[in-house]
């Protein structure tokens, strides 16, 4: 540095004159050399400023002993002297040394990307601020899907084509519902689906699994006000109740008429709109379960199976009594009334007002005046 | 003959100079400088020579003027070409606007 001063110094110095005439464009004629050696006495003088105020300055420090403070011993200094390498910051610190390592989650025994780590156990353990977010939206959005897995399984006489377009619809769905909730999510729903052990994703899938409802379990006001909004209809496969709403496509108010009288009683309340708009075409794709719970209307025997009908003879014995009793019988909680193979859906949950039904052709006419006035008992 | 010129041209320093304080300019131009070389490290590098003195001639026996006569010489010879310019333009163009001649 000194070495280039001084030969900068000398160059300076032989080239004084040229600089001056380069630097003088603005000034006029004759009075420039005056001007000009004005303008250089007086930065002489300025620099002359700044060279004595630094001697003041640090010779004040000397004597009030604070001009040496930031320098300790030999050995600390050279221990934390400043670092000029590449790929290595100031301090001597790599700067992504940790990009590379995984860690093991103690949640679901993943490996994890470091820097990806953070984010992984909140959702993994459900704690945080987003995760209970994005469960509640994946439940929410489950919901409408469970519907079409549940009916997936009562339509045992689709085709295969059928059944793998569903499975493709419920992944492919999925995977749209998991990139609106995180744009980083592009794992394979299979993957996920294997190895989420516990947490909130795993609940939701198991919701997803299980939406099925299985009538044994449920007591008879819970069957009632599930039969009041759900279709109800029970899948011979897997016995439990369509989730879906009255009036789904996959099952005809037959049917369904014929789930509330297995379930609540021959004399259980009418379907709200199916009488209605029901007719006697049966243009439904499995029409022998169809026909063996007309059957049942007729004999009033239990209508999930035709085998497994004749066991059940609790259900046909109780049923008889109360279906001979048909007009004197006042409806109790337990939704009574008579009727023997007519079948009412539920309007409303308990306490109907007296239906009496007498035969099948009958019903399309007699349910409207009762509908009437079930909707009146529900307000 | 010489001496009138002379004594003129002190005059006109001596009026140019006393206007450079009265306007404020002369503050300015010392500010200026000041930051520019601290901004550029010279006040560092200085430091550093002066540290060199000190340890030289003995931390109790320091005087201003020792510390005076070692920087003085080497500081003007470390101002880097860029501010001398940019200072020596300002000064150019305050002449030119106050300076009657």
């Amino acid at each position: 540095m000194t070495g280039y001063q001084s030969y900068y110094l000398a160059v300076k110095t032989s080239n004084r004159d040229f600089q001056m005439k380069m630097e003088d464009m603005p000034l006029s004629g004759p009075d420039n050399t005056r001007l000009e050696a004005l303008a250089h006495d007086i930065y002489s003088e300025l620099v002359e400023d700044a060279c004595l105020g630094l001697c003041f300055e640090v010779h004040r420090a000397v004597k009030q002993g604070y001009f040496f403070l930031d320098e300790t011993d030999q050995e600390s200094m050279k221990e934390f002297e400043i670092v000029d390498q590449p790929g290595v910051d100031i301090f001597g610190q790599v700067y992504n040394q940790w990009k590379n390592k995984e860690c093991e989650c103690p949640n679901c025994k993943r490996l994890i990307a470091a820097s990806r780590f953070a984010p992984h156990l909140e959702k993994c353990l459900g704690m945080g601020r987003n995760s209970s977010r994005i469960a509640n939206r994946r439940l929410a959005s489950s919901n409408n899907m469970s519907k079409s897995e549940s009916d997936q399984e009562d339509n045992d006489d689709l085709n295969d084509n059928d059944w793998s377009y569903g499975a493709e619809k419920k992944t492919k769905k999925r995977k749209s519902d998991k990139s609106q909730n995180s744009p980083r999510r592009s794992k394979s729903l299979k993957h996920k689906n294997g190895e989420i052990g516990s947490g909130v994703g795993a609940e939701s899938y198991k919701y997803n699994y299980n939406t099925g409802i299985s009538y044994e379990t449920l007591g008879p006001d819970e069957v009632r006000s599930l039969l009041t909004t759900q279709c109800g209809v029970i899948s011979e496969h897997t016995k439990k109740m369509c989730t879906r709403s009255q009036r789904c496509p996959q099952h005809t108010d037959e049917q369904r008429r014929a789930v509330r009288v297995f379930l609540l009683g021959p004399s259980a309340p009418t379907l709200p709109d199916a009488d209605a708009v029901e007719t006697d075409s049966f243009d439904i794709p499995d029409a022998q379960p169809l026909m063996s719970r007309l059957q049942w209307e007729d004999s009033d025997i239990s209508p999930t199976d035709s085998a497994s009908s004749k066991a059940s003879t609790n259900h046909s014995d109780s049923r008889k009594p109360k279906k001979k009793k048909k007009p004197s019988l006042p409806l109790n909680s337990g939704g009574g009334g008579s009727g023997s193979g007519s079948l009412a859906g539920g309007g409303g949950s308990s306490s109907q007002s007296n239906i009496s039904i007498s035969t099948k052709k009958k019903r399309p006419k007699l349910s409207a005046p009762p509908i009437s006035s079930i909707y009146d008992d529900l307000n | 003959m010489l001496k009138r010129i002379m004594s003129k041209d002190s005059q006109m320093r001596a009026a140019i100079n006393q206007k450079l304080i009265e306007m404020g300019e002369r503050e300015r131009l010392k500010e200026l400088l000041r930051a520019k070389l601290v901004e550029c490290g010279w006040k560092d590098q200085l430091k550093a020579h002066c540290k060199d003195v000190i340890r030289e001639k003995g931390l109790e026996h320091v005087t201003v003027e020792d510390l005076v006569t070692e920087v003085t010489p080497k500081g003007r010879a470390l101002v880097p070409d860029s501010v001398k310019k940019e200072l020596l333009q300002r000064i150019r163009a305050f002449l030119a606007q106050h300076a009657t001649l």
